[in-house]
């Protein structure tokens, strides 16, 4: 877990950053979060469970998705934008919410 | 190449773009991809997807730095106190039963999203694009 779904809203609601700034600073944030991450979880967990096979495959489209996502959120109106995300953050929080 | 890699690509390929536009690192939806699409375990999920969400948001972030999507400040300030976040809560992780973590985690979710809903509703309602 980077954290996005915390800094994304935040921002927003408190410091009033407009919805694509919002987006584009919390991946970037999400970086050293996650590399930083990544040996306390195996710390944490002694045993590393990791299926690297698994992981190249998703990486090979989730930095394709990455880079489309990004080239596209420059030309999405900040209005509707902020409408997608009220949408994602909705729906992953009713799932969290009712099937934890 | 089998049909369960194509799964992980195209999965990946969602994944990653929602991430590029909403900001967010991925790891709950690579986690279902691997769990409910090709069964693998919860730990071996979670582990996996932690590992894929450091290229994803290193590709994501740099795009939005050429793209000028970046206020850097607020990213640098966001990204150390998210390290020292993530530390200290390593050192000091209480056991929380994870369905009511998930809860509260939820709740959380989808308070923000009726309050950016209202915000957005509202410059809807001023006429105003950006």
């Amino acid at each position: 877990m980077g954290g996005g779904f915390v800094l994304v809203p935040l921002q927003v609601l408190w410091t009033g950053m407009p919805q694509r700034n919002a987006n584009a600073n919390s991946l970037v944030a999400i970086i050293p979060i996650a590399i930083a991450a990544l040996p306390i979880y195996y710390f944490r967990k002694g045993s590393p469970q990791v299926d690297f096979h698994l992981a190249l495959f998703l990486v090979v489209g989730s930095v394709l998705g990455a880079y489309a996502g990004a080239r596209l959120l420059s030309r999405i109106p900040d209005r509707e934008l902020t409408f997608a995300v009220a949408a994602v953050l909705g729906i992953i929080g009713v799932k969290e919410l009712f099937f934890p | 190449m089998t049909w369960s890699d194509l799964l992980l690509i195209a999965g990946g390929l969602a994944a990653g773009f929602v991430s590029g536009t909403v900001g967010i690192g991925g790891g709950l939806l690579f986690v279902p991809i691997m769990t409910v699409g090709l069964r693998v375990s919860q730990a071996v999920a979670q582990g996996t997807s932690l590992v894929a969400i450091v290229p994803t948001a290193i590709v994501g972030g740099i795009t939005h730095l050429r793209e000028g999507n970046v206020t850097i400040r607020p990213a640098l300030w966001m990204g150390g106190g998210g390290v020292v976040g993530a530390v200290l809560g390593a050192l000091v992780a209480v056991e929380v039963p994870g369905p009511i973590l998930a809860r509260v985690w939820g709740a959380f979710l989808v308070f923000s999203a009726y309050r950016l809903f209202i915000q957005g509703w509202r410059r809807y309602q001023r006429g105003l694009s950006d």
